[in-house]
């Protein structure tokens, strides 16, 4: 399947604009990248670990999540990815890959030579310098996952993950009224936070007991907003959006 | 070193209640939880709810059966 995907850099577009302002040359810049859209199934790897990336891979539709595999087969999760992010972004300037990045969703994707970027951030210094505070936010973003992994309760963990993907999705406009759809398993929320799957199913019938959210068929809503930002000590700023979500 | 299990409750904060102590001779070393019919397909399994001296892991383990659990424990403890 190759579609025109141009227009659907709207949505890198859209991601750079929840961190930066951009004028209407670089959005033009941004949309006429040349990109290969590629269709993926769940759970498929697209770059590996040690891997020499010529290109870059924007998510467009679905999830997608970078890992490592460690001895005895275990998984630690890094980071979630949503439509408009970059996971490997920093293969732009890291020749070598130190980790794998997969999808966790069917999902579509486009690939943007590195010669292409490096050509748009020279020719566009503002360009560049968005793309650096994207990854000085992603910085942060892993700052908050150590404190989860490090020092908060499983309960607090689960609940200050759902808080930050909705923020982070509703900033690129795919959530709203605090829902949206989550479409991880426990074993993955589980690998990411550092928790057996044991746990997680503990903490999301508590969740769900107390009414704080409702999880059917994958979409996740928040019920209690303030009270779970609350258990956690969800603070937003460390998301460094141009907007936050209330 | 021979283990040995005891009979508890567990205030876990859910329906997985039902517990053993596991002594490695007259010391403590392990509590085991058996998982409730809520985690669906591991139901019945054994979960490492505590763990001591080596017989823990950061993200805890199940096991099909308490020989299963034992032999994980025995091996953990350096006794092969």
């Amino acid at each position: 399947m190759t579609p025109t995907f141009n227009h659907s850099m709207d949505m890198l577009i859209r991601k750079l604009d929840s961190i930066a302002q951009l004028s209407d040359e670089e959005r033009r810049a941004i949309a006429s990248l040349p990109v290969t859209g590629r269709l993926l199934g769940p759970d498929q790897d697209i770059v590996h670990e040690h891997d020499h990336p010529s290109q870059c891979c924007l998510l467009l539709d679905g999830w997608a999540c970078r890992y490592q595999i460690l001895s005895e087969g275990k998984r630690q999760i890094f980071s979630f990815h949503i439509p408009g992010d970059i996971p490997d972004l920093q293969s732009l300037h890291l020749k070598v890959m130190d980790h794998n990045v997969c999808t966790l969703t069917q999902a579509t994707v486009a690939f943007i030579p590195h010669e292409a970027m490096l050509e748009l951030t020279a020719a566009f210094p503002a360009i560049a310098a968005t793309l650096w505070r994207d990854t000085l936010v992603d910085g942060a973003i892993f700052r908050q996952w150590m404190v989860g992994m490090g020092r908060r309760t499983a309960c607090q963990a689960v609940a200050h993950l759902f808080c930050e993907m909705y923020v982070k999705l509703e900033a690129v406009g795919l959530a709203r009224d605090h829902a949206y759809y989550l479409p991880l398993t426990q074993s993955e929320l589980g690998d990411a936070l550092g928790l057996s799957n044991v746990h997680v199913n503990r903490v999301l019938r508590e969740l769900r007991t107390n009414e704080w959210i409702t999880l059917h068929g994958g979409k996740l809503e928040i019920k209690k907003w303030r009270e779970l930002t609350n258990l956690c000590g969800f603070d937003p700023t460390y998301l460094h959006l141009e907007r936050h979500a209330a | 070193m021979s283990l040995h299990l005891q009979s508890v409750r567990v205030k876990t904060g859910s329906h997985d209640t039902e517990g053993l102590l596991i002594f490695a001779d007259d010391l403590l070393v392990a509590v085991l939880v058996r998982l409730s019919d809520d985690h669906e397909e591991d139901a019945g399994k054994w979960f490492l709810e505590a763990g001591f001296d080596g017989a823990d892991d950061p993200v805890q383990p199940k096991f099909v059966d308490l020989d299963e659990a034992q032999a994980w424990i025995y091996r953990r403890l350096g006794g092969h």
